[in-house]
């Protein structure tokens, strides 16, 4: 298996790859702003490099956005082990587009059965007091996740920075893992393609994706392929000095992502606010996703 | 005498071969389904990924469980010395290791990666019960196979006399055993074995209670379930694995053991135990039923609700309730009352055995029709996401299939290996040690 470093494409691959990614994820009804695309197309070369080779960050007057960047790349600087990665999920700005799922999909390549991050709907009341509060549900990234300890060949274990890594090449698929989960946040490659049962297999769907910092291929049998996948707080891109996918792309601005073992973070601050709350705690997970009521 | 045995065995031969010929062409038709399965990987199943395990887990269950239950009860022989099931000791030994061999095929069918599953012994993490139990299964197994070989070598190897194909492949099984001539040192050695198969039998109780209760721990430590999650799940596993056990062996007797008073006599026990252990069962399912009812907790209440009036209920109303509880029940007690008990025993036995599978089915499936979270069932939607699940075809034809198989060659193994005190064998012992005091 490549890796991201391993020779950068020319400028005309660049181009082609681009051009197909845009059009496709179109096709795919993915509306991802292109901008984000560039971003990100522009940046996989540099994905292991140290943080000081990344693009400088915009002299914009600084909003929540300019900030979490600062604050990740701050993290960057420290060593693995004491990065602490955490979400912050502010339900109140959520409107409930989905756009963190599309973006989500789009980014991971991620097949049919496949959804790091659905968005949870509901409606509460009756007509005329109703509400209809969304909940975006990515995988917690347990302090003590309930999957890792099931797992018999230990392919999936918590990382030195918290998040809890799945490897592909390692896990034998039994699924274990899947029933664990008590947020249901563990999905199987099926093997399936968003074109299947169609004339022709579309480009877009031999994108590799970059997980973990890796290039992956869906083909044939192979690994993602037979596996469980799940979110992984886009560690590729966060370690290249970008932000996750689904924080980049949220419309009402409230996913927030950073270091919480930073106490001048954003997250920290606000994992810090009365409203915090996290999912199922009565279970002992102790997730790293923390939302706002 | 001879020839008259001779007919008998031509007449049944006719619709022997005619079932092994079913069993052959269902086995075709199963590896045609396997190969498609590992060509295109699990795509050919109808599981989700919210509904992640489904038919082939249940089997596997099953038939850990069968195989804890038979060997179980071959320990009521050569470690608790209850004679009066010593004929069926050896045919309850050889279904546990089929049954086991089944169980471990099955859940090989049922991984992602089915090329990497000796990653298990090679990078093992002991914390997952999974692991856990993979190495007491090898362990089991050996144990298992140890003590057929003791309990058979004798047998093989007079009977590897008789040359042939089957002589050969005995006196290959009996891997080069020779039972002395004389009949002093020939009885020393049978008290040798027989002390063997209790030590290694009494090793076993323990592993197959591991292996079974064990296998009952896989779920019962879930937390993310309450459904699975308690103490009673792995007892209820033990239990209904003994029933299954008792059952298989009640049937097989019924089928293939000897017909007389003795023969009769046995039937009626294992008749009892299978009820035993089926009453049992259906105690704790009471239990554990009226008290998750009672809770009115969702997470309970919709398990059960899934389970008794969904699609599945039939799998409820008729499998575990009338097929592994009363159905049997009532045969074993009416079989005391009619002429032919053995007919309404073996019947029983197969009822109740075919019956256990329900259980299983509805250990598994159920647990995964509860979203995880309110309303994630209808978050994102799409096929492989469903929180419902019905097996597809080709994980029927693959199922049918393996167990035609492993029918098949237990079947087979009944016929070839001396694993009752048939005729043939007392003839051949006895002209073996003719022949051995002749020439010393």
């Amino acid at each position: 298996m490549e890796r991201t470093t391993a020779a950068p494409p020319s400028k005309r691959e660049k181009r082609g790859s681009l051009d197909r990614t845009r059009r496709n994820l179109l096709k795919a009804g993915a509306l991802v702003p292109a901008g984000l695309a560039v971003a990100r197309a522009g940046s996989t070369s540099q994905a292991a490099e140290a943080p000081q080779s990344m693009p400088a960050l915009p002299s914009a007057p600084e909003g929540p956005m300019l900030r979490m960047l600062k604050d990740l790349r701050r993290a960057l600087q420290k060593p693995v082990e004491q990065r602490r990665w955490t979400m912050v999920i502010d339900l109140r700005k959520c409107i409930g587009c989905s756009a963190c799922t599309v973006a989500c999909i789009a980014e991971n390549r991620l097949p049919p059965g496949v959804v790091y991050r659905p968005v949870v709907e509901e409606e509460v009341g009756r007509y005329p007091n109703v509400t209809r509060p969304f909940l975006p549900r990515p995988c917690m990234q347990c302090d003590n996740p309930p999957c890792v300890p099931v797992c018999p060949v230990s392919a999936t274990y918590k990382r030195p920075d918290g998040v809890v890594e799945i490897n592909y090449e390692k896990c034998i698929g039994c699924r274990y893992c899947i029933p664990a989960c008590p947020y249901g946040a563990r999905y199987f490659d099926w093997g399936e393609n968003w074109t299947d049962g169609t004339p022709a297999r579309q480009p877009y769907e031999d994108e590799p994706s970059h997980e973990y910092g890796r290039v992956w291929r869906r083909r044939g049998r192979g690994s993602p392929v037979g596996n469980v996948r799940k979110c992984q707080f886009c560690l590729h891109r966060v370690e290249a000095g970008m932000l996750p996918a689904c924080v980049t792309t949220c419309v009402g601005g409230a996913t927030y992502f950073g270091d919480a073992s930073d106490p001048k973070s954003l997250v920290s601050e606000l994992a810090a606010e009365e409203r915090a709350f996290r999912l199922k705690e009565e279970l002992g997970t102790r997730p790293k996703v923390i939302y706002l009521r | 005498m001879q020839a008259e045995f001779g007919a008998a065995r031509g007449r049944a031969g006719r619709g022997r071969v005619a079932a092994y010929a079913v069993l052959a062409a269902l086995g075709l038709v199963g590896m045609v389904a396997l190969a498609l399965r590992m060509q295109q990987g699990l795509r050919t199943t109808a599981l989700t990924s919210s509904v992640s395990w489904g038919l082939w887990v249940a089997l596997y269950i099953y038939f850990v469980g069968l195989s804890a239950g038979s060997f179980l009860l071959s320990t009521l022989v050569y470690v608790f010395g209850m004679h009066r099931l010593e004929r069926v000791g050896r045919m309850a030994l050889l279904s546990a290791f089929f049954a086991l061999a089944g169980a471990l095929i099955f859940i090989w069918v049922d991984l992602g990666h089915p090329e990497r599953f000796w990653e298990v012994f090679l990078f093992p993490n002991y914390r997952s019960v999974m692991t856990v139990e993979t190495f007491l299964y090898v362990a089991y197994l050996i144990l298992i196979l140890a003590e057929l070989w003791l309990l058979m070598r004798e047998d093989m190897a007079v009977l590897g006399l008789s040359g042939g194909l089957r002589g050969r492949l005995l006196s290959l099984l009996s891997l080069g055993y020779r039972p002395p001539a004389d009949p002093a040192s020939l009885e020393e050695e049978r008290r040798k074995a027989g002390r063997w198969v209790k030590i290694l039998g009494s090793v076993g109780v323990p592993v197959a209670i591991g292996v079974h209760g064990g296998t009952g721990a896989i779920f019962a430590v879930v937390q993310a379930r309450p459904y699975w999650f308690g103490g009673l799940f792995p007892i209820v596993f033990l239990v209904s694995a003994l029933a299954s056990g008792a059952a298989l062996v009640t049937f097989l007797y019924a089928v293939f053991g000897e017909r007389d008073e003795e023969g009769e006599a046995l039937l009626r026990t294992l008749g009892g135990l299978t009820v035993l252990f089926l009453a049992l069962d259906l105690l704790f399912l009471a239990s554990e039923t009226l008290t998750a009812l009672y809770s009115r907790n969702p997470e309970h209440t919709e398990v059960w609700r899934a389970m008794t009036g969904g699609r599945y209920a039939a799998v409820f109303w008729i499998g575990q309730l009338v097929m592994a509880g009363l159905a049997p029940i009532a045969l074993v007690a009416a079989a005391g009352k009619v002429r032919s008990q053995r007919l309404f025993l073996g019947l029983a036995g197969a009822v109740a055995a075919a019956g256990v599978l329900a259980i299983r089915l509805n250990i598994v499936i159920p647990a995964f029709v509860r979203p995880e979270i309110r309303g994630l069932d209808t978050a994102y939607q799409g096929a492989r996401l469903a929180y419902s699940y019905f097996p597809s075809f080709g994980e029927w034809a693959t199922t049918v299939g393996l167990v035609a198989l492993g029918v098949l060659a237990f079947s087979v193994s009944l016929e070839v290996l001396p694993f009752m005190e048939t005729p043939e064998v007392v003839t051949a012992r006895a002209a073996l040690l003719g022949s051995r005091r002749q020439e010393g």
